[in-house]
């Protein structure tokens, strides 16, 4: 833990926070100073400041976890849509030094802008960087594939209440812009 | 969005009437067939591909924010992030990870975002689920932003107790959380040098030599030499982080 992190003094309590979710690696809580009420921060509750520290598995428990809330409001807000944002070094606009997910809640016209006016590349550029991350990537290694795939949302649910699932499915349905 | 605007009212009204009438599955399909996203995955519509598995494929956006803005997609056909099963989540954000760990090291960003939208009403323009993974620099002109307000404390457990009432109705996250081995595990073939043991230890002077070792079982044969020169562990003390 680090001694003068904000976000570390949140789990480990010595920051008051309103919690919506806990579990042994990973921490949710309500943003204070959010764009509006409802807007979550996802955060491991060890300190690694940016998201290529993290481990694999803690990445994907987070944002599961981050997909989950978003769910929520969705059900419990009433709001017209979500966000999942990271912030990822200082130019990227990220201001505590410790890996956090955004989950915001969206309404039109909430003065939240996450769009951005497009950049017009050549036909060379535009090669270049396919070049520079296709290079890159296979530096990087491989990513090993979900070794088994768990149905759990759709056969865990369709086996107790087949309508439940079909609800649910048809709730998401809706939203669909 | 797409199609619409081809048909006549008359065809739009049966239409609507076709879909209001489909199975959740039928549904999907008609979607698919609409999307522009399945197409190219499927190989019948260019573009720049760059990395692809079995779950997920990744093409650059030919309207970028910035040079080498990634859009991640599931090859299978979703239109937001509820839908789709937990270790496709995982899967698809570990791949999210190492491209924006590719971009500050191949394309010399400063910082990336990650973004996802889900509705019209967040910034969704398409209708296939995906991950925005943008490079970022120093003045590139780019401003994302998220207005602080300052809230009551009451507003602000009003919306928590809200969301606490329904999170443990939403399916998802049970398994992850007792599952004691990993979903999917991220294998370099090279090490990444901002392992998180030596954060916590914070002892940057001691990664050349625990680099080897921390990576026993992914790494075939680690080669030192390729280690770029952009040290993760600098670009998180910029952010202030010891």
């Amino acid at each position: 833990m680090a001694q003068n992190c904000i976000v570390c003094g949140i789990v480990e309590g010595r920051i008051p926070s309103k919690k919506v979710y806990e579990d042994d690696a990973v921490l949710a809580v309500l943003d204070v100073n959010g764009s509006t009420p409802g807007h979550c921060f996802v955060i491991p509750k060890t300190h690694y400041p940016i998201i290529e520290h993290v481990p694999d598995f803690d990445l994907g428990r987070m944002f599961v976890v981050s997909n989950k809330i978003s769910s929520a409001i969705f059900q419990a807000l009433n709001v017209h849509g979500t966000n999942i944002f990271v912030a990822n070094g200082i130019p990227a606009g990220q201001t505590v030094a410790h890996f956090t997910i955004n989950v915001i809640p969206r309404k039109e016209n909430d003065g939240v802008n996450l769009l951005w006016q497009p950049k017009q590349l050549t036909e060379e550029e535009m090669s270049t960087v396919e070049l520079k991350m296709k290079e890159g990537i296979d530096k990087a290694g491989v990513i090993e594939e979900p070794k088994q795939r768990s149905q759990s949302k759709a056969a865990g649910h369709s086996s107790e209440d087949p309508e439940e699932k079909n609800e649910y499915y048809i709730r998401q349905m809706t939203r669909i812009p | 969005m797409t199609a619409q605007s081809q048909f006549t009212p008359e065809q739009l009204q049966a239409l609507q009437e076709k879909i209001k009438n489909m199975s959740p599955e039928e549904l999907k399909e008609f979607q698919k067939k609409q999307c522009v996203f399945c197409q190219i995955i499927e190989g019948k519509v260019q573009s720049k591909k760059v990395y692809e598995d079995d779950i997920c494929y990744a093409i650059l956006d030919i309207n970028p924010a910035n040079p080498g803005h990634l859009l991640l997609m599931t090859k299978e056909h979703y239109t937001i992030m509820p839908q789709l099963h937990d270790d496709e989540i995982a899967h698809v954000f570990s791949v999210a990870k190492m491209a924006s760990n590719v971009m500050l090291r191949s394309l010399e960003a400063q910082g990336t975002n990650i973004i996802v939208a889900n509705g019209v009403a967040a910034g969704q323009r398409a209708q296939h689920f995906m991950v925005h993974v943008i490079p970022r620099k120093e003045g590139d002109g780019l401003n994302f932003e998220i207005p602080q307000r300052k809230m009551s404390q009451q507003e602000i457990d009003d919306a928590g107790d809200k969301i606490i009432s329904v999170i443990n109705s939403i399916p998802g996250g049970e398994e992850m959380i007792t599952r004691a081995e990993p979903i999917a595990e991220f294998r370099p073939k090279r090490p990444i040098d901002a392992e998180f043991e030596e954060v916590k230890e914070k002892k940057p002077k001691a990664r050349k030599k625990a680099e080897g070792k921390h990576r026993e079982g992914g790494s075939k044969g680690a080669d030192e030499k390729a280690v770029s020169d952009i040290n993760l562990d600098d670009i998180a003390k910029l952010m202030g982080g010891k």
